[in-house]
């Protein structure tokens, strides 16, 4: 086989995790070619709008395990490959200098062993890091029941080292996943989160989770998220649409990946981490999902009139991230410059809020910006599930996946 | 030098637009016009070149505002915005008067316009450090091409002294022909004139090389999530042309 359709097989075998992120590290390896920049770098976007940041790779595709909606299951017919260490050096190294790349992100199929595939991966990037002194960003998938001294060896030389939950709970993971235990992942995240240095998976880890091939709520969900964040200080947990690769009487028959679900639960992801919201702000038992047609915060803000509108010139900075098109970017510059003069509707364009989101919820000067009767749930909904969806049929322009 | 309405002339870099800045403060002109040397006058126009001193005003204008303004001064100078020069005097007039304040004074129009069009010079900057795309010439030496809309080569190049430190690389930038030479220590940017790259072919394996990330690209991509237009918004058509991994589809747009 060749180089060219190995590559092929092993990327097409990687596609399908989300995440792509270069960022997060600041340390400067010594190597002689090769920098992280902290806040990644994004080197190409393929036709399906997803960042190519990482030479996004599997090791192998031979698996002894056989997950119902992965690919490389065991009782798929499909054609194996496998790299050596070099060719992936070879790949990374030629890719790096040519600047197509940001660095390598190294997952496998199990083959033999966790242990034995840990080892396949750690002499690899040992290589990489040592011989050919390769000093960018490495991001690599731990594989769930290795031991302990194998993630400190990976953990040395990578950036980022993850480990997928893959689902949202331990018993669909067992349902679809039935080689897979969720304690096993854990113990990972646990391990790495105990001993994160600056020379230990220096840029932290992140996860990803399948969504839509099981039962759960946008509420389990979120919650698990929520706890991963708060136990685990993770940087990202990615959600990936689940997308119908094999055929199996337990996976749901859908055609189409429910993307726009996806997309609110990234939103709601970012309101958890940058914004000081909780899960149980914006979802509960009544509503245990997103609502569709409007994005979480604005969601949730209609929900909460009676704390609106805000005055921009006075209320508090915690207040401006609850206002929705107002991001953390514009709710920093508000604060920094009404202390230097007042506000009007026109200086909050300039700072980049979105004011026709935004507009609805907030007061200037104690000025609304039309006659303060129509501020009320109904004119406010409807004038904003018409904008939304002018969004969607005119700029379809998802939430980005990096950071 | 009394008269407001005459156009002033700097020579083409940042620091002598910053000493031509400060004779004008010195003087209280609000001058109409600042261009540079390229500029075609009209019959009409009344120029000006003064002696400018440009290494004492820099001084002048580091103890006096920051390296944030003067930053942010020299990114509206690599951008291609019309009246730059005009944007940079009232910005670092204003400067003067404010203080480091005046990053948040976005009511004042010079500073909304001279924080926006850094932004968007940085902005196009960040792009590039993923965009650039080289190829390997025989002799070792990589090559890049790039087309931006702002003069962004300089800012660029200190990217690529950090991150291809041990390797001799040349960027051009076709729009402003302009070359940066890295020779492993410092660059320099030449006018591409003075230089000619046209006997120089590629490595043995660069064919090979450009196959495999070609092939990479297109499989990376999920046909279940298609969204042109979401790639097309991060990765605008109009920087395609120097992507190699864009060839295919550039080639199936122009049938």
């Amino acid at each position: 086989m060749n180089l060219q359709e190995k590559l092929q097989i092993l990327a097409n075998s990687a596609k399908y995790d989300a995440s792509c992120s270069s960022s997060g590290s600041l340390k400067r390896r010594t190597g002689k070619i090769g920098t992280t920049a902290f806040s990644g770098i994004c080197h190409s976007f393929s036709s399906d709008g997803r960042c190519i940041s990482l030479l996004k790779i599997l090791l192998t595709n031979c698996c002894i395990f056989d997950c119902k909606y992965c690919l490389n299951r065991k009782s798929n017919n499909i054609k194996r490959a496998i790299f050596s260490p070099v060719e992936i050096c070879t790949i990374t190294m030629n890719f790096y200098k040519r600047n197509y790349i940001e660095g390598l992100f190294l997952s496998s199929g199990i083959i033999k062993s966790p242990d034995y595939t840990m080892n396949l991966m750690i002499e690899t990037i040992d290589l990489l890091r040592h011989k050919y002194h390769f000093g960018g960003y490495i991001h690599a998938k731990a594989i769930p029941g290795t031991s302990d001294i194998l993630i400190k060896k990976l953990g040395h030389l990578v950036d980022r080292l993850s480990a997928n939950i893959e689902l949202p709970t331990a018993s669909s993971l067992k349902l679809l996943a039935p080689n897979k235990e969720f304690k096993k992942v854990d113990r990972i995240m646990n391990y790495v989160h105990m001993n994160k240095s600056k020379k230990f998976v220096p840029a932290g880890q992140s996860t990803q989770m399948i969504i839509g091939a099981t039962q759960e709520t946008d509420k389990d969900i979120m919650e698990r998220s929520e706890t991963l964040y708060k136990k685990y200080d993770l940087k990202r947990v990615f959600y990936s649409a689940y997308i119908p690769v094999n055929k199996d009487k337990l996976l749901p028959s859908i055609i189409t990946p429910p993307l726009k679900r996806e997309n609110r639960l990234y939103q709601a992801d970012w309101l958890l981490r940058f914004y000081h919201f909780t899960v149980s702000d914006i979802l509960d038992e009544h509503h245990p999902n997103f609502n569709i047609l409007l994005d979480p915060k604005t969601d949730w803000a209609l929900k909460h009139l009676s704390e609106f509108p805000k005055e921009i010139n006075t209320c508090s900075y915690k207040d401006l991230l609850k206002i929705p098109g107002v991001g953390v970017t514009s709710a920093k510059r508000i604060y920094s410059s009404r202390k230097l003069f007042t506000i009007t509707f026109k200086d909050l364009k300039n700072m980049g809020v979105v004011l026709k989101r935004a507009k609805y919820f907030i007061t200037c000067n104690h000025k609304y910006f039309i006659n303060p009767i129509f501020f009320n749930k109904q004119f406010i909904e409807s004038n904003l599930v018409l904008e939304e969806k002018e969004l969607n049929s005119h700029n379809r322009k998802q939430l980005s996946l990096f950071e | 030098m009394k008269q407001n309405d005459v156009t002033y002339i700097y020579q083409n870099t940042f620091s002598s637009l910053l000493a031509l800045i400060k004779i004008l403060i010195d003087h209280k002109i609000k001058p109409m016009n600042l261009k540079n040397t390229d500029y075609n006058p009209t019959l009409l126009d009344t120029i000006i070149e003064l002696e400018l001193k440009d290494e004492k005003s820099f001084l002048f204008w580091q103890i006096k505002t920051s390296k944030k303004i003067i930053n942010i001064a020299y990114y509206v100078f690599l951008s291609n915005a019309d009246n730059k020069e005009l944007i940079i005097y009232y910005f670092l007039l204003n400067s003067l008067k404010y203080q480091e304040k005046i990053i948040h004074m976005r009511n004042l129009k010079c500073v909304d316009k001279a924080l926006k069009i850094s932004a968007y010079v940085s902005h196009e900057n960040h792009k590039f450090k993923g965009f650039t795309r080289f190829k390997e010439l025989q002799n070792h030496i990589l090559y890049a091409t790039i087309s931006p809309e702002n003069n962004i080569l300089p800012i660029l190049s200190k990217h690529f002294q950090n991150r291809l430190k041990n390797e001799n690389w040349i960027i051009k930038d076709e729009k402003r022909q302009i070359i940066s030479i890295y020779d492993k220590k410092n660059f320099y940017l030449v006018n591409a004139s003075n230089f000619s790259l046209n006997e120089l072919q590629d490595c043995q394996e660069e064919k090979q090389i450009a196959a495999l990330w070609k092939n990479f690209y297109k499989t990376i991509s999920i046909k279940e999530r298609k969204n042109e237009r979401c790639r097309n918004n991060f990765m605008p058509k109009k920087y395609w042309k120097n992507m190699l991994e864009m060839s295919d589809e550039i080639e199936k747009d122009n049938k």
